[in-house]
């Protein structure tokens, strides 16, 4: 397995507070808010100024009522939904983010596209989970700070990838972290499972903001972890990375 | 006992009376009014009669269904809605509460299938999977607050676009791609281009996926694989509803079997065929709520709403102010919404009738018996002939309701335009919807 690089070693850290940085972001944003993209649509840059996109498939999974559909939201900044509606099928959500590497300053336009999927579903049809894992470069593995059941079953979600040849990023998230008032897992048992599994655990909670701090951190670490995944399958048979021309329309 | 005009749905199993769900208004019945409910029905029952509704002296209603032996949905409107005259005549509002139920009805097999409903071994679990259509059916009860009619109408919301022939092209190829023959587009919520096929389902089925497509497109997602159960077409089969977002507000769904992958489709289909389409795309979304293309010319300050359905195909187009200029005298939009829809139960209850169309497929025939039984007016009854257009004043705005072999109208205007004119601007207004666009 990869080693994993350490936070900030590829891409420049808080990358969205610097002023260079304005120009991309703003593709990004509506009026104050993330902009939507449909499929036909990316950020859309000056013709002068050329930014390769590459593109990546990211799945979320976890428990039902863990919050994938809420991070999903989150994550995009779409609004999240205060009601928990069983997610009855397969939805994705699809993001923009811009980063900058620190090897050579090149800006990069990460394309996440989120795929969730309610437990449930999966459990009453069976070609969803063959879907979900078709190409698939990073799963993410939820579990909910004030659901104890969810975090003790991380070892078996996590065991459902673990055939060696999986080239998949693997994190996991801990949500619900602003409910830590209720919290049924300890944070010296985050640690320790950190430790064991040699994963990363990121938390998210839902302190309402607007601003893309909430998710900088967040969307960061993804994208270190997927481009560094890349450069180590190039080095080892030269596979064509991820690299697609963002087209614009 | 309810909020005012707020309707509320009660589900339990038929047999035994266990309590499966309730939605709608945000307080809920006591547990004890929810037992005599299904008290009154079950002694009916005893006694061999079949309690389908019933009505309080302050204007709320009962309405009750059992579905298929094995589930009983309740729905209750509270009374004192301020609908002033064109509530007076509460018969109507049976016709909405029935089909109310059987839309939910139908949402519960849409997404779990009719076997899983009617072999309930286990209570606990019914009830847990239950929870899977919530989100379904509170859109379905939203709905009818957005200008979408087709839940009372069951015709489809439609939009006309203003390049209907490339859409359709469109439409067609991408479904063909897909490997399947039922497809559509949505834009706003309302469908702007379908193939043949998909306009051959059962007409609940096209208005439950549209209600569908509105609830996965609000929550902003880029794509879907949805399986779903069609109520009438294969309640036991579930087939895969694909939707991709193209642009914000413009979806295309299809209905497909187990190939191509939802990963497949959307990265080597989708933007082949819908990327040279993305500015006629955009035209179909300026088309906007007026559902209507900026060809089609209204007496602007004479129509305050209207609603023209196809009794033939099945299909609806309606607006609210379709004005530009927006005047913002009352009554409101989401008022006039109301009204229309008020106005609509009021004709078609009363002097048109509704028709059902022929279910395609193989519907229990008690179902369908019940449909026709209850609601159709005493008023119709007691005449030989079909009335052809009707005329209501009220304190708000006046009422017009026209029918034609092909078309109904149901169209709402100011209180300044004289009552002897009306006739005359329902049928230009009937002939300029319909005229160029062939709708
Ligand atoms: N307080 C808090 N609530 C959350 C958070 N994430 C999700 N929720 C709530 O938890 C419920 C389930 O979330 P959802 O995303 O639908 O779960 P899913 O079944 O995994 O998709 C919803 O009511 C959310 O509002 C969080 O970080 N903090
Ligand atoms: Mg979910």
């Amino acid at each position: 397995m990869a080693q994993d690089p350490p936070p900030g070693s590829i891409v420049t850290p808080d990358w969205h507070r610097c002023a260079e940085s304005k120009d991309f972001f703003d593709r990004i944003m509506h009026k104050k808010k993330r902009k939507q993209f449909g499929l036909l649509e990316s950020p859309m840059m000056a013709p002068h100024v050329a930014v390769n996109t590459v593109h990546y498939k990211v799945l979320l999974s976890g428990k039902s009522g863990v919050g994938k559909t809420s991070l999903a939201a989150r994550l995009a900044g779409l609004s999240i939904p205060n009601m928990h509606y069983e997610t009855t099928g397969i939805e994705t959500i699809v993001l923009y983010w811009p980063v900058k590497l620190k090897e050579n300053g090149r800006v990069l336009f990460f394309r996440l596209q989120l795929w969730d999927c309610g437990e449930n579903a999966l459990r009453r049809f069976d070609h969803l989970l063959p879907s979900c894992k078709e190409q698939v470069d990073a799963v993410l593995f939820l579990f909910s700070f004030t659901d104890r059941t969810s975090f003790d079953d991380l070892p078996n979600q996590i065991a459902r990838w673990s055939e060696p040849s999986d080239r998949v990023v693997k994190m996991v998230v801990g949500t619900k972290f602003d409910l830590f008032m209720h919290s049924d897992v300890t944070q010296r048992e985050v640690m320790q499972f950190q430790e064991r599994q040699g994963l990363p655990v990121l938390r998210t909670g839902a302190e309402a903001s607007d601003g893309l701090g909430d998710v900088a951190y967040f969307l960061n670490c993804l994208a270190e972890r997927l481009w560094h995944q890349d450069c180590m399958a190039a080095t080892l048979d030269s596979c064509p990375t991820h690299y697609r021309e963002g087209a614009l329309i | 006992m309810l909020q005012d005009g707020s309707t509320q749905i009660l589900c339990l199993t038929a047999n035994s009376g266990v309590p499966l769900f309730t939605r709608g208004a945000s307080k809920q019945l006591p547990f004890s009014v929810i037992g005599s409910l299904n008290g009154v029905h079950m002694f009916g029952d005893g006694q061999g009669v079949v309690l389908s509704s019933s009505q309080t002296d302050c204007g709320g209603r009962v309405v009750w269904r059992v579905f298929h032996d094995s589930v009983m949905l309740i729905a209750v409107n509270g009374g004192h809605r301020s609908g002033g005259a064109v509530k007076g005549h509460v018969k109507g509002e049976e016709l909405f509460l029935e089909r109310l139920l059987e839309n939910v009805w139908n949402c519960m097999v849409l997404v779990l299938g009719r076997d899983e409903l009617t072999n309930t071994r286990n209570v606990e679990r019914l009830k847990k999977d239950l929870r899977s259509c919530f989100g379904l059916i509170d859109q379905l009860l939203e709905d009818g607050r957005q200008g979408i009619m087709g839940n009372l109408t069951h015709c489809a919301d439609c939009l006309l676009p203003p390049n209907p022939a490339l859409v359709q092209e469109a439409v067609n190829g991408f479904t063909q791609s897909v490997d399947s023959e039922f497809g559509c587009l949505v834009v706003h919520g309302c469908i702007a281009a379908a193939t043949e096929k998909w306009w051959r389902l059962a007409p609940q089925e096209v208005v439950l996926l549209s209600a569908l497509t509105r609830m996965l497109s609000a929550s902003g997602s880029a794509s879907c694989d949805y399986p779903v159960f069609l109520p009438q077409g294969s309640p036991t089969v579930a087939h895969r509803l694909l939707r991709f977002q193209l642009l914000p507000g413009a979806d295309v769904c299809v209905l497909c079997g187990p190939a191509p992958s939802l990963h497949k489709a959307q990265s080597d289909l989708v933007r082949q065929f819908w990327s040279p389409l993305a500015e006629t795309l955009r035209d179909c979304l300026a088309v906007g709520e007026r559902c209507l293309p900026g060809t089609v010319a209204l007496r602007v300050p004479d129509v305050l709403a209207l609603l023209v359905v196809n009794r033939e195909a099945r299909r609806s187009v309606s607006c609210v102010r379709a004005s530009a200029d927006d005047s913002p005298a009352p009554p409101s939009t989401p008022r006039c919404w109301e009204l229309l829809r008020l106005f609509y139960i009021f004709a078609a209850t009363r002097y048109f009738g509704q028709e059902e169309a022929p279910v395609s497929g193989a519907a229990p025939s008690e179902e369908k018996a019940h449909s026709r039984s209850s609601s159709s007016g005493d008023f119709v009854a007691g005449f030989s002939h079909q009335p052809l257009q009707c005329y209501l004043v009220t304190e708000e705005c006046k009422c017009y309701g026209l029918q034609t072999q092909q078309h109904q109208l149901f169209l709402l205007t100011p209180l300044s335009v004289p009552t002897f004119a009306l006739r005359n601007v329902a049928t230009q207004t009937l002939s300029a919807v319909t005229a160029d666009t062939g709708f």
